[in-house]
């Protein structure tokens, strides 16, 4: 009787300590997990910010073309058509898209207005005026940075997503990502024709081309 | 590799090296398969001529006024001359990837600016990093490029078209951020070595030099003959390695600073 007393004990202090060192291993897990999810998160902001800093340098663009080049209207009408879908995305810029779908329209909606700046700036090389004109020589200067920019955080933002996932799928962290609704995160694809290298000598239209690891799922 | 595998066979004690061999040369196929990119090692100096096309002088000039530079406004600027591109990728990309991996800048400040030439393909590309972005915006580092080390560049004149470069991104960063008087790698020979633990271990041991010297003359100048060379031999020794260690101060570490693709890029 004294000794099953004593082996009762025994099992309920063994699971008590099984349970804390449980505990403090999903823990320390989920803990991780969040650092990973606020990391992918925060560089998404930091994509955010960069592509929105090429959108606020158009409208400038737009009017110093338009005065050196009266012709070329369509190529103006659609990069203004195109910032302005760009403009009409509505995406959370604190927190990461969830879905594959919304940061694929995204994408595509930047995509399209990366083309259109692109055209313009090839029939800007018809105008001899427009190259000689200080303001568009530093604004075509400040929008190749924008792309540059706009490459080196995708980039960083594919490197976070992709540690997150990675994180999130493998074991024993699946399964406590399952418990507390951890989900895989999509990220940016290159987009096809990236991995050649531009035929023009801007470097637009073709965000550079993401490290091969990050760009195959 | 038929070899490595016989010699396996005959000596399984060299079985283990022709295997590990064999690894290397799997990794290394794979790297230039995969990444066809090689970033260079972080250079120890401000100014790297790895193509020389200055002068030694030059080079030496260019660097004391660099290492300078940081110690008056904690800003790290380093250039460095290649003889060619080792990537596939465009100069945009590689250059930010460069001066991403040498982490030039102070990390709190992210106040770096790399200026990276590569001869082969004409290219200049300057990388500024998060923290300078203000001051050193992407008109300006495109203006530095296009109308002051392009020209010169053209007219071969590298040493010229570098130092005014150099000269154009110190005068345009200059004021943004407050210096500490050193440099990271001066902090760091302090810091790291114990709080110049050399130096006080040599003075330590000077001071206990003389004093037994002293002591000795005053018993009758017994060993007097004892203090001096040893003490010379020391110090001439210890001397040396200073001077060309710490002496002439140019000596290049980065300090963890971030690159987000600011800057311009194009050929001459």
């Amino acid at each position: 009787m004294n000794k099953f007393a004593i082996g009762c004990g025994g099992i309920v202090v063994i699971l008590i300590f099984v349970l804390i060192v449980a505990g403090l291993a999903i823990g320390g897990i989920y803990n991780r997990m969040v650092k990973l999810q606020q990391g992918v998160d925060q560089s998404w902001a930091q994509v955010q910010n960069v592509y929105q800093r090429r959108a606020d340098l158009i409208p400038n663009l737009v009017s110093t073309v338009q005065g050196a080049a009266n012709f070329e209207k369509s190529t103006l009408v659609e990069v203004t058509n195109a910032r302005a879908s760009v403009g009409r995305m509505q995406i959370d810029a604190s927190k990461a898209p969830t879905d594959a779908a919304q940061l694929q329209q995204f994408q595509a909606a930047q995509g399209q207005l990366s083309n259109a700046l692109s055209r313009l700036l090839v029939v800007s090389e018809r105008y001899p005026d427009l190259k000689a004109n200080q303001n568009f020589l530093s604004l075509q200067a400040q929008l190749e940075g924008s792309e540059n920019r706009i490459s080196v955080e995708r980039g960083n933002f594919n490197t976070a997503v992709q540690n997150y996932n990675t994180a999130v799928r493998s074991f024993p962290a699946n399964l406590v990502a399952g418990m507390f609704g951890f989900a895989v995160r999509p990220f940016f694809n290159a987009q096809p024709g990236a991995e050649k290298p531009p035929t023009v000598n801007f470097n637009f239209g073709s965000p550079a081309p993401v490290p091969a690891a990050s760009a195959t799922p | 590799m038929i070899t490595k595998s016989d010699a396996s066979e005959k000596r399984p004690s060299l079985g283990l090296r022709g295997r590990l061999v064999v690894v290397a040369m799997f990794f290394a196929a794979n790297t230039t398969l995969f990444a066809a990119e090689a970033i260079p090692p972080k250079p120890d100096r401000y100014f790297n001529d790895y193509a020389q096309v200055v002068s030694i002088e030059a080079a030496q000039r260019l660097n004391t006024q660099l290492a300078q530079f940081e110690r008056e406004t904690s800003n790290q600027i380093v250039v460095a001359v290649f003889p060619k591109m080792q990537s596939d990728s465009s100069i945009e990309d590689y250059a930010q990837r460069i001066a991403q991996s040498w982490a030039i800048g102070q990390k709190d400040k992210r106040n770096g600016v790399a200026l990276l030439v590569f001869l082969a393909e004409h290219k200049i590309s300057i990388q500024v990093g998060y923290g300078l972005e203000g001051a050193l915006p992407d008109a300006t580092a495109f203006d530095i490029r296009e109308n002051e080390i392009t020209p010169r560049f053209r007219d071969k004149d590298f040493e010229g078209g570098l130092a005014i470069g150099i000269e154009s991104i110190e005068k345009a960063i200059r004021g943004e951020y407050q210096g500490s008087g050193r440099t990271v790698a001066e902090r760091n020979q302090g810091g790291s070595r114990g709080g110049g633990h050399p130096v006080i271990v040599f003075i330590v041991f000077v001071i206990i030099m003389i004093i037994m010297g002293r002591v000795q003359r005053r018993r009758g100048y017994r060993y007097s003959g004892f203090g001096g060379p040893f003490i010379g031999g020391w110090s001439g020794g210890s001397g040396g390695g200073w001077s060309s260690g710490g002496g002439d101060s140019g000596g290049f570490s980065g300090g963890g600073g971030s690159f987000g693709g600011g800057g311009s890029s194009g050929s001459w």
